[in-house]
């Protein structure tokens, strides 16, 4: 957690637009997202479909395709040294593998079918660490049997479309981490996948992390996920970080009536009694001419006047635990959060 | 893969034997006398002594018989104008020529038409992009009948860069290689950019950038092998548009190749000359598909290792 | 923080329903004609087609020549006033000549896609949609008549018909239709699959309505795109066979035999060669154009 003795800062978000061009005008995906990561950390980034969630963690390595997608503004500070927004694309291959891997949400289409296995992981080796064809072959094998991969030997002389989805994502993990990045990036790494195969790969990816002390961030819309694995979570919504705090923060103390509705949409077998699962209604506002005021307003039940007019600032909870809320403010009048202490459902 | 290429094997057989009969009983059913003119100036007895050398004589069915023994055997039969040549040393004797110029013209399209395919598609929607594909687009709507005269009598005779017509030396390649292969380059292209802008758009495109490869050997290793792989299976029907399009060409500059003989045949009304050419021409094309598709299954480790059915 | 009126935060009253749609939604068509409109090349070449097909039904009547007699007190005259494309070698008006042929090959192509929407449609749809063996044993027949090299059949089967508009058309029938059934077969396949479909079926729609409703509507974006690659395929086969002296036969002309005449004297008068190459060229340009405007257009897949 943040409280370690000396923390290194691994990345730091400040203010980071990115906005995409298309035939009607600019979508602003990404809306002004400012957070930290230290080393060994586990942050998780969660929000619904087309939160702008993804395209900050593409845009953290660079990956946005551009044009359409262009950074606007803002800075992202990667190992203390360099700022990512600012690279040359010849100075971002070096980092992209070798300091930042990153994992994709669908195993299933993102190896290429026509490379064997043991190719694929290879490929960032050689080109990042130097190594020949058999070094590298013999790197694979070790990354494989890290990932919990049987007959790694075998495994690496075939093709995707020879293994099933959960071992396809081992091997994105293998690929992923076969440098030992600083940064891990989990872009949905468990969405496609059957629940029991999602487990077992949160399990591979903790225990990974647990041994290399790599700093990940997580994205997801499965709290589930953010509660087993995450130290601290952000909240988007629109573009913009809504909540953020500790794990114990957003689950047991959240302040945002966002992520009550989050936490109210997730079946939960720890409750003391039964509740029904509580879907938030309407839909994200159109990000190409988001609202003036709070982009929630419209779908949340405590909006004020003042939400539809002014974008509500960051308050402090603690110094580590700050939502984007009007009800914060000291003249708003006091709501009952319906998630509350304990994860408890106030029905 | 064992079972993929029988299937194909049985299905070209198949295909063999159709195209056979069918050519079969259209020849003898042509309206008219089979020797034409010629037959007007002979004498019923003379006729009679033609008609059973051809075998003519015998009951229709008698006759496709013999004509299928003996094309299994390869020989497609002696031509009724000229009683001394037979259609297997016509072929012998002018198909190289032909297969040539189809190679040649085959060479410059895949080439460039890759290469166009490959850079417009590394520059979508911009202005290389425009202008390749509105190259390839203008190539699609010149086909060789109209290219062929127009290089024939523009480069050919008055700026005099390479000869006009006929297949002396390899200069003389030049013009009806070009004028043969102008539109496949088109369609090439075109194939090869939307199957590049169909890669470029796969996940594991990102996988591989995401690795810390560069643009070129993203492009090179992941994009190009995987981009290629539809294009094969379209090599097939391409060779045949190039070989039906020798009738063309040669016929514009002259070549002594099948294809004039064939089209000289076809305004002769030489039958069993236009039988047994068409059943070669149909033979090389049936094969050469079946070749293409089963190196399609070569490249494409899904359908190598495929086990079972498909 | 500045000062902020309490008032700000009272509770606001609103119905419940008042998501507001900011972009405005067009439907299919209107957003693929949104966009066939903003491609220039697209919109040139169909302002073309319409242009040469105005041409080709009204300028042989304007004119007062016709297209078979001849005149030998004019041959091979080059264009003029009063032969706006000049004159053949036998006299004959090239400007009603070459509006003729267009007329010509603009028939072989609308008669090669009415064929295509009977019989390619018809059969890839019906294949598609029984599925199992009926569309297995269909493939396999469909397979065998392609793997026949079309222009051969074609050239044994002028041989034995007469050489003619309605024999180019027969032999474009035989083996034509089946890229256009295979790719009606595989969007059919594909959507039947979709859950609105399943959906309408479970409901208890009947196959007929399934497909009218349903899988016609949808596919139709691909049988048009399809549609305007046939027609300049049918006009290039119909100028290859007037090219080896199986086409149209004069006095008649089509623009494939105006080449074909043409590149015989292009030496001496080349006006007879250009003219007739500009307009074949120009309709195989502007439907390919046409043609990959609407591919772009009716794309649902490249809606940005």
């Amino acid at each position: 957690m943040s409280e370690k003795k000396q923390p290194t800062k691994i990345l730091d978000v400040k203010d980071l637009k990115v906005s995409f061009k298309t035939y009607a005008g600019e979508i602003q995906a990404v809306r002004g997202v400012s957070f930290d990561l230290y080393k060994g950390e586990v942050l998780a980034i969660v929000g619904e479909s087309g939160c702008g969630k993804s395209v900050t963690a593409q845009t953290i390595m660079r990956l946005v395709p551009s044009p359409p997608s262009f950074i606007k503004e803002g800075s992202i500070t990667f190992d203390n040294k360099s700022d990512i927004t600012k690279l040359s694309e010849r100075a971002m291959e070096k980092i992209r593998g070798s300091e930042m891997g990153m994992i994709f949400q669908d195993p299933m289409t993102s190896l290429n079918p026509t490379m064997t296995i043991g190719k694929q992981i290879a490929e960032g080796l050689i080109k990042h660490q130097g190594l020949n064809k058999e070094q590298a072959a013999e790197r694979s094998v070790e990354m494989l049997r890290l990932v919990g991969i049987s007959n790694p030997e075998g495994r690496i002389k075939q093709y995707p479309h020879e293994l099933s989805g959960g071992m396809r994502q081992r091997i994105m993990i293998a690929i992923a981490l076969a440098c030992s990045p600083k940064l891990l990036i989990a872009d949905e790494p468990t969405t496609a996948l059957d629940v029991t195969i999602q487990a077992q790969i949160i399990e591979l990816m903790q225990k990974l992390q647990e041994k290399t002390e790599t700093a990940i961030i997580l994205i997801t819309h499965d709290l589930g996920v953010v509660a087993d694995m995450a130290q601290r979570v952000v909240v988007m919504y629109a573009g913009k970080i809504v909540e953020e705090g500790s794990v114990d923060d957003i689950f047991y103390n959240p302040k945002h009536p966002y992520t009550w509705g989050l936490l109210k949409s997730v079946p939960r077998l720890d409750l003391e009694h039964k509740s029904d699962l509580v879907p938030i209604p309407g839909t994200p506002p159109d990000l190409f001419a988001p609202p003036k005021g709070c982009a929630f307003a419209a779908r949340c039940p405590y909006a004020m006047d003042i939400c539809l007019q002014q974008d509500p600032d960051k308050f402090e909870v603690t110094n580590q635990h700050k939502a984007a809320c009007w009800l914060l403010h000291p003249d708003a009048p006091a709501v009952e959060p319906p998630v509350g202490k304990g994860g408890k459902v106030h029905a | 893969m064992l079972k993929f290429v029988i299937r194909r094997l049985i299905s070209m057989i198949i295909t063999l034997f159709l195209i056979t009969t069918v050519t079969f009983f259209l020849m003898m059913n042509l309206p008219g006398d089979p020797f034409g003119e010629m037959s007007q100036k002979m004498s019923a007895a003379q006729r009679a002594v033609l008609y059973q050398q051809y075998g003519l004589d015998k009951p229709m069915f008698q006759q496709y018989l013999q004509y299928m023994g003996n094309v299994l055997k390869g020989d497609l039969g002696v031509s009724f104008q000229y009683p001394n040549t037979s259609v297997n040393e016509k072929i012998a004797q002018s198909f190289p020529a032909s297969l040539e110029l189809g190679l040649w013209a085959l060479l410059i399209a895949v080439v460039i038409g890759l290469l166009l395919g490959i850079i417009a598609a590394l520059n979508h929607n911009r202005g290389l992009d425009y202008a390749a594909m509105f190259t390839a687009v203008v190539g699609v709507s010149i086909p060789s009948m109209v290219l062929g005269p127009l290089l024939s009598y523009y480069v050919g005779v008055k700026l005099g860069w390479f000869p006009p017509g006929l297949w002396d030396t390899p200069k003389h390649r030049v013009l009806p290689a070009i004028a043969l292969g102008f539109s496949t380059v088109a369609i090439l292209a075109r194939l090869m950019r939307t199957s590049m802008l169909d890669v470029l758009n796969q996940d594991y495109i990102k996988t591989a950038k995401a690795k810390g490869l560069s643009q070129t050997s993203t492009v090179i290793k992941h994009t190009i092998r995987n981009a290629i792989l539809p294009v094969i299976t379209v090599l097939g029907p391409i060779f045949v548009n190039v070989i039906t399009g020798t009738l063309i060409v040669e016929q514009i500059f002259s070549v002594p190749g099948l294809g004039k003989h064939f089209v000289q045949s076809i305004q002769t009304k030489d039958i069993t000359m236009i039988g047994g050419l068409t059943i070669f021409y149909s033979a090389i094309l049936v094969v050469v598909i079946f070749l293409t598709d089963i190196l399609y299954g070569l490249v494409d480790p899904r359908i190598r290792l495929a086990k079972g059915r498909k | 923080m500045m000062q902020l009126k309490k008032e700000l935060f009272a509770p606001v009253k609103r119905d419940l329903d008042q998501e507001r749609i900011v972009r405005p939604s067009l439907n299919y068509w209107q957003d693929a004609w949104r966009r066939l409109k903003k491609n220039k090349l697209a919109m040139t070449g169909l302002i073309i087609l319409i242009l040469l097909t105005l041409f080709a039904i009204f300028a042989p009547f304007i004119s007062s020549y016709d297209y078979a007699t001849q005149d030998y007190d004019v041959t091979n005259q080059k264009p003029s006033l009063e032969h706006l494309f000049g004159t053949d070698q036998f006299g004959r008006d090239l400007w009603v000549r070459i509006w003729w042929g267009t007329r010509i090959s603009l028939f072989i192509g609308l008669a090669a896609a009415v064929i295509d929407l009977i019989v390619g449609v018809l059969y890839g749809g019906i294949s598609g949609y029984l599925g199992g063996r009926v569309d297995n044993i269909m493939q396999r027949a469909s397979e065998i008549v392609y793997s026949i090299p079309f222009l051969l059949v074609t050239i044994l089967l002028i041989m034995y018909l007469e050489p003619g508009i309605s024999t180019i058309i027969i032999a474009y029938s035989i083996t034509g239709w089946v890229p256009m059934a295979r790719l009606v077969r595989g969007q059919v396949l594909q959507m039947k699959e979709q859950e609105y479909v399943l959906a309408a079926r479970t409901l208890g729609a009947k196959p007929l309505r399934i497909i009218l409703k349903h899988l016609i509507p949808n596919a139709l974006g691909i049988i048009v795109v399809q549609i305007t690659f046939v027609v300049p395929n049918a006009i290039f086969v119909e100028a290859f066979l007037s090219f080896i002296g199986l086409g149209i036969k004069p006095p008649l002309a089509s623009l494939g035999s105006l080449v074909s005449d043409g590149a015989q004297t292009m030496r001496f008068y080349p006006h007879q060669m250009l003219l007739p190459t500009a307009v074949f060229s120009l309709i195989l340009l502007s439907f390919n154009l046409l043609g990959d405007g609407l591919r772009d257009a009716l794309d649902p897949k490249m809606r940005k």
